[in-house]
């Protein structure tokens, strides 16, 4: 089956949808033109740069070589979900962390979906091993970043509500109980969301990509299912690990209260 | 039962600053400690290291001269409550919040004691179907109180519970603690008002820079 090619002049073209957000930003004093033009760049010569690693890789296909690419993935992935949470911890206290939930809930949802849906030949076999785990990862970490960002604000807001409890003989479990489960809501609703309105008002973007490039759109669906389930499970795992470092930075071993210092 | 609350050299460092700087304080089965000070002199720190919310940098804190480090946090707060300033009420009904500390150990507060619960802090019966959060200053500082005392604790520390009431309000409140008093429950009663801390009618110290000094008499 042949699809419709982009030759490099017509995806030139395509930046003029950039161009009206930039027009209507100027237009409206929004200040982010400068942002719309570099993530315009920045996120073309990522795909870009990406694009050809895959052929590489595919060309050259070793576990290593897989192996590294998913932990740059990782890495990066990590660096972001710990960046600028306001009412946090230092980047350094979070990075790791958000490595091991991210890490954590990508393997939950990758590993049992390769072993026994879509088995691969071999175990590395990066045409799937990479697009999948990338969207797992990148689910995690906007699951992990919400998570910290709003369990920290949550807990110095509530301070007065949690130091009640802990008074009150509450483990920090029980004092932080409220938050946790207001955090984990909204860090989840996005994925549930996903789950709910898929195929009424969005095509998921592999399903999509899968059908333009040919493949029978009833296997291109049935992928699209599993990847919606793992995309639950890394939330969920990912969302939870999360809540557990961050429950341990708030609280000593004696069960006190201790808010992270602001950041500059 | 009740057991003898200490507080040995207790020492508190903030950004270099020493908050605490080696204060000791002795409070015996059924005495009353009132401990006066400006605002800044550390007697709030006092309190909370003493409720165990806070470690000190140095020194110690005994229960039933037993280091407070060596009893499981969940057993010493519930042995030793602690009431803040401006208690903060949980959601719900004024029932709701008095069952709170034993429902955290699943059990609960039936009917009748919860009646007794307000009426031990001097609150109508009335007041525990009423949402807690949209009471008065006065009455959410007796509900705090009611909410320890559904604990069964044995010594109350009491942080500024007069500051934020007006003077009618916080006069009412010391005399509803040494009402508590009189019925054998130790306490730390800490306040920048000096009228509030003779009113215990107990032991008086004064706070100055991190110490605590015998006050005259």
């Amino acid at each position: 089956m042949s699809y419709a090619h982009i030759t490099l002049p017509r995806l030139l073209l395509s930046l003029g949808l950039i161009a009206v957000a930039v027009v209507l930003s100027r237009r409206s004093r929004l200040g982010l033109e400068r942002d719309l033009l570099w993530g315009a760049v920045r996120g073309a010569a990522q795909l870009i740069a990406i694009g050809y690693v895959l052929l590489l890789l595919f060309n050259h296909e070793r576990p290593a070589w897989v192996l590294l690419l998913l932990g740059v993935m990782l890495i990066a992935a990590g660096a972001t979900a710990a960046r600028r949470v306001e009412h946090g911890p230092r980047r350094g206290v979070l990075f790791p962390r958000a490595i091991a939930a991210i890490g954590l809930g990508t393997v939950v949802a990758v590993v049992p979906v390769f072993a026994g849906v879509v088995p691969l030949h071999p175990w590395y076999e990066a045409r799937y091993l990479v697009p999948i785990s990338g969207m797992m990862l990148s689910n995690a970490m906007n699951v992990v970043a919400q998570v910290f960002e709003r369990i920290f604000a949550s807990a110095r807001v509530e301070a007065d509500q949690i130091e009640a409890l802990l008074s009150l003989g509450a483990t920090p479990r029980q004092a932080l109980e409220r938050q946790v489960r207001a955090t984990l809501r909204a860090a989840l609703l996005p994925t549930i969301n996903g789950l709910l309105t898929v195929g009424l008002v969005a095509l998921p973007g592999m399903m999509t990509g899968q059908i333009v490039s040919g493949t029978a759109p009833e296997q291109a669906v049935r992928y699209q299912i599993v990847i919606l389930y793992q995309l639950v499970a890394v939330a969920a795992v990912a969302g939870l690990v999360a809540v557990a470092f961050a429950r341990r930075l708030l609280f000593t071993s004696r069960a006190q209260l201790v808010l992270p210092q602001a950041q500059v | 039962m009740t057991s003898t609350l200490e507080g040995r050299e207790l020492v508190v460092l903030r950004e270099g600053r020493r908050i605490l700087d080696g204060a000791s304080i002795l409070v015996r089965p059924g005495e009353a400690v009132a401990i006066e000070g400006p605002s800044g002199s550390g007697k709030s720190t006092l309190a909370r290291t003493l409720a165990s919310l806070l470690d000190p940098d140095a020194g110690t804190v005994l229960l039933g001269g037993r280091d407070a480090r060596e009893i499981p946090a969940v057993e010493f707060r519930t042995r030793v409550a602690f009431l803040a300033q401006q208690p903060a009420m949980f959601e719900g009904t004024v029932l709701g919040n008095l069952g709170t500390g034993p429902r955290l150990r699943g059990k609960s507060v039936d009917d009748a004691q919860a009646r007794e619960l307000v009426r031990a802090v001097g609150l109508d019966e009335e007041i525990l179907a009423r949402e807690a959060r949209t009471l008065s200053g006065g009455e959410k500082q007796r509900v705090a109180l009611a909410r320890a005392l559904a604990n069964g604790p044995e010594v109350l520390l009491l942080d500024e519970p007069t500051a934020a009431l007006d003077p009618e309000a916080g006069e009412r409140i010391v005399a509803l603690l040494r009402d508590l008093r009189a019925r054998g429950l130790s306490m730390v009663l800490v306040t920048h008002v000096e009228a509030h801390a003779r009113a215990l009618h107990g032991t008086l110290y004064r706070c100055e820079r991190g110490r605590l000094l015998a006050a005259a008499a």
